[in-house]
């Protein structure tokens, strides 16, 4: 009785979704005329906020936002000329994430915090990621985030009125109303003609690693400007701290991207069509192998991240092809780039901000395979003027305050090509070392200990250096780079994958004073550096990874299987002790 | 007394379903925020009143006819604790820790059950009844268990002999004890006597009273003074360098250290340690000045090797920044965060 009663429930509550959805989808049509794009309506600008909120809103303006986004608000505060993306230039009211048409201003209203119906509001809640805009939840009030916004939205767009009933209006994607297409098989593949069909491809890349047509795109303000790599869902400007849901591929497809080349797709698709490319966009997202989703880090908003790199060992050869099933059964690791501001030149748009790794090892070598995302291929046309060794080279940094003009947003795109290159260091005497001391992340510290690093870059060189410190010179290694091998290198659609072979060391014929030593069982410390040639990476302008641990993972021991055994028979045993034991006590006897 | 005990029961209940919402990721762990730096009390606060709720919970089933026995009482107690421990604190904290904590929490169980001769009988009798075993479903389980136990014993001992690889925990001194003296760009600052200069009044004297009174406000948004804007164009001493000391932050320190100061710059999350959140009260606001200058002058590379020079990406500034320009920047962090610096008096 209860069951058929909660049944009916769920039947009724269903039904009633129904009608909603029925009488959604009905108003839509009834509103269609050929102005309004499917699955939009027309909505109504809001009122403009009350002179307090703008005054507060000045307040909170001046302590948080100015740094970045300056006095003006035109996006060139102190720390723009460093940063790409730069801040954004509020006088012309361009906003990027928005749930109204292309072109349109954001929904904006300061009386009304609520999700859905306010798209500044919930930029500033959940930031941009992939940009230097953080999320304020937790640090300013609901109350400060709509007074900020209240002061940007009148004092800051000059060029636009937000009340402007004249020129300005608001037709809003009805993105709750909307029921989503399920990610099936079949919808995924149609996305996947779409994107072709709708030349997203164009831009985004054959397979939207954002690397077609990456040097020509430019913003309304002549910036350079990326297409989004659809593999990493989570620098989404527009994830909203929620990266996996296919919704807000869906809005940013329908809407466009302001500002950008990045146009509204609502005119000429359908909103089925949408849903199929955002299930398609969406399922390229990395995945851990399982088909989940990767766990995000709600600190970061990035993928968690495990600091051991753990290799797989084989009996016999390590396979060659990386699509080998040994390979693509093994387990691969996220490890993050950061830039490396450490010592100059310091790179602080670092454009590789991850790579993700797999190790085999067998009874002589170890191998690791990198790839990476990296959205143009780098060779350097000519000779580089500087040796390999070389660690001081001629660089420069980024100078602090230049304008536009000399900004590292500007200088995108133009400057001299290097080639791409991975590293991966690890400390030589390392079982001297009495743990967690290590040789310093960059380069290593003194001689006494020194690092082991193995360096590819994109001309097919490989070699191997000693580092002795991060100002010093890099010692070659000749005899070393005899016993190291490329085993694969290729650069496709966006991606590098390179294979380096590497003997596992301390072997009679090798020197165990330069050598790292990969001994089975233990953690290894490691660190890893990459280039990107097309953004003037050389020498320390690179990215950076912390500290690592290779580990090679020791065979299954014999005794885990004979062990197990003989403690579940002792319990047996023990079990029958105590029964007899109790048994006998109740009977009265003792032992 | 029972009305009392009713509101105590409230809370218990209300426990253990936030608990199972935590655990089911209904509710996110991160709801009641763990303010950084009173975790532990705040942790103790909260078990003693799920224990007080628990007390209440079971005094009002008990007087409803429905009393849970003492034993299922002890396991679901020792099950909560470990189960809050690894699904309410945020961020979470490692297996070996919640092991220590459940097995000193085992014990207090344990204490508890068998606190009198009568209690440790209770506790005891549903192990005897299926030793025992004289009714069919007692029968049951008994065999039941004598099958299963060894094969969990055994498999445990298999999964713990498996080569498993773990990040090798480090323990590292977050605020190592500074030399007396500390030389940049060719002068020698004494760390006890050394001030900040830009620490100024209006005319330009030092001036630690004023500065303090135009920090940020404490409180949330830590939101400037409504009459003191460092941008304002006629600022002067102390609020005009702190404009200086925020140009410089955002020219070079919010790439780590972040946009609020609280340590999630645009490449924190690929470092480890992780970037100083100078926002909680366990950073800056314990500090003289002279020590955070000591820190910025000499970086990572310059730490004692109790706080892991080797790991650290945090740069010597002497390579980048002049001596007024650390002062300022150290200036802006203060004034920023809403602390005040702490002094040799």
């Amino acid at each position: 009785m209860k069951n058929s009663f909660s049944l009916m429930a769920g039947r009724l509550l269903i039904a009633a979704f129904g009608v909603i959805l029925v009488a959604g989808s009905a108003g839509s049509l009834a509103f269609a005329d050929e102005t309004i794009p499917e699955g939009f309506k027309k909505g109504e600008l809001a009122p403009l906020p009350a002179a307090e909120m703008i005054e507060a809103g000045k307040r909170v303006y001046f302590t948080k936002c100015v740094w970045c986004h300056g006095v003006d608000g035109a996006g060139d505060g102190p720390s723009a000329d460093r940063l790409w993306p730069r801040p954004r230039n509020f006088n012309q009211g361009t906003f990027k994430i928005r749930r109204t048409a292309s072109g349109e201003l954001p929904l904006f209203d300061a009386k009304k915090p609520t999700p859905g119906q306010n798209d500044l509001f919930e930029t500033l809640t959940h930031g941009l990621p992939g940009s230097a805009m953080p999320s304020w939840e937790g640090i300013l009030t609901e109350e400060q985030r709509l007074q900020v916004l209240s002061f940007v939205t009148t004092q800051l767009v000059k060029d636009r009125k937000f009340d402007d009933k004249q020129s300005e209006a608001q037709t809003v994607l009805q993105l709750d109303d909307l029921k989503p297409v399920a990610a099936t098989e079949e919808s995924v593949k149609r996305g996947a003609e779409l994107v072709v069909e709708k030349k997203c491809v164009e831009c985004h890349g054959m397979e939207g690693r954002g690397d077609g047509n990456a040097f020509n795109l430019k913003d309304d303000w002549g910036f350079s400007i990326q297409p989004a790599d659809w593999h990493k869902c989570w620098n989404f400007r527009g994830s909203r701290q929620d990266p996996y849901n296919v919704k807000n591929i869906f809005r940013t497809f329908s809407t466009g991207v302001n500002g950008t080349p990045m146009p509204s797709f609502a005119d000429n698709s359908t909103v089925e069509e949408r849903w199929h490319i955002a299930n398609f966009v969406n399922s390229l997202c990395e995945r851990e192998a399982s088909g989940k989703p990767l766990p995000i880090d709600p600190l970061t908003d990035k993928p968690k991240i495990n600091f051991v790199v753990s290799s797989g060992v084989v009996e016999g050869e390590i396979p060659v092809d990386p699509e080998h099933e040994l390979w693509t059964n093994r387990a691969r690791r996220y490890v993050a780039m950061g830039g490396q501001i450490t010592h100059k030149p310091r790179n602080f748009v670092n454009r590789i901000d991850d790579i993700w790794v797999k190790s085999l090892y067998n009874d002589k070598h170890v191998v690791f395979m990198f790839q990476w995302d990296d959205r143009t291929k780098s060779v350097a046309s000519e000779k580089l003027p500087w040796a390999p060794t070389e660690v001081n080279i001629a660089v420069k940094e980024q100078e602090p305050k230049t304008g536009e003009e000399g900004s590292i947003a500007t200088r995108q795109n133009n400057y001299a090509v290097y080639n791409d290159a991975i590293a991966m260091q690890t400390a030589v005497k390392w079982k001297e070392l009495p743990a967690p001391i290590k040789p310093r992340y960059l380069f290593g510290s003194n001689e006494q200990f020194p690092v082991d690093i193995v360096k590819w870059e994109a001309d097919g060189s490989l070699r191997a250096f000693e580092g002795t410190g991060w100002d010093k010179d890099f010692a070659e290694r000749d005899t070393y780079e005899e016993n190291i091998k490329i085993l694969h290198s290729e650069w496709n659609n966006g991606r590098w994958t390179v294979m380096i072979q590497r003997p596992l060391g301390n072997k009679k014929d090798q020197d165990y004073d330069e050598d790292t030593f990969f001994e089975m069982g233990q953690y290894i410390p490691t660190v890893f550096f990459a280039w990107d040639g097309h953004n003037g990476d050389a020498g320390r302008k690179m990215a950076v990874s912390a500290f690592y641990y290779t580990f090679l993972e020791p065979p299954t021991p014999r005794e885990a299987y004979i062990y197990p055994v003989v403690i579940a028979f002792g319990v047996v045993l023990l079990e029958g002790w105590v029964l007899t034991r109790r048994s006998n006590k109740r009977k009265g006897k003792t032992l | 007394m029972k009305a009392f005990m009713s509101v105590v029961a409230l809370i218990g209940a209300m426990g253990i379903l936030l608990l199972a919402g935590m655990i089911l990721e209904i509710v996110p762990s991160n709801t009641v925020r763990l303010v950084e730096g009173y975790m532990p009390m705040q942790i103790l606060f909260e078990l003693s009143l799920f224990v007080a709720g628990f007390t209440g919970l079971s005094y009002v089933l008990g007087t409803m006819g429905m009393p849970i026995p003492r034993f299922w009482q002890a396991i679901a107690f020792w099950s909560f604790i470990l189960l809050y421990l690894k699904f309410r604190v945020y961020p979470p904290i490692p297996f070996s820790v919640r092991a220590m904590y459940g097995t000193v929490s085992l014990v207090a169980v344990f204490m508890w059950v068998s606190a009198n001769e009568e209690d440790w009988k209770k506790f005891k009798q549903p192990i005897m009844n299926i030793l025992d075993a004289q009714t069919g479903a007692n029968k049951m389980l008994r065999y039941g268990y004598l099958v299963l136990l060894p094969i969990l014993i055994g498999g445990f001992s298999y999964n713990s002999m498996v080569p498993k690889s773990e990040e090798p925990i480090e323990l590292r001194t977050v605020h190592p004890a500074p030399p007396a003296s500390t030389k940049v760009h060719g002068k020698t600052y004494t760390l006890q006597t050394s001030q900040n200069p830009f620490r100024v009044n209006a005319e330009g004297k030092y001036d630690q009273e004023y500065s303090n009174a135009n920090i940020v406000e404490q409180g949330m948004g830590r939101l400037m003074k409504p009459n003191a804007n460092p941008w304002d164009k006629d600022a002067q001493g102390y609020l005009k360098y702190v404009r200086e000391g925020g140009e410089i932050f955002f020219q070079n320190c919010h790439f780590c250290h972040g946009d609020n100061l609280n340590g999630r710059g645009l490449h924190a999350f690929a470092f480890n340690p992780i970037p100083a959140n100078f926002t909680d009260p366990g950073t800056i606001a314990q500090l003289q000045e002279s020590f955070i200058f000591w820190r910025i002058a000499k970086g990572g590379i310059g730490l004692p090797n109790e706080g892991f020079p080797w790991a650290s990406v945090m740069p010597p500034w002497e390579q980048h920044l002049t001596v007024d320009e650390i002062w300022k920047v150290i200036l802006f962090e203060y004034w920023h965060t809403g602390y005040y610096p702490r002094t040799w008096d």
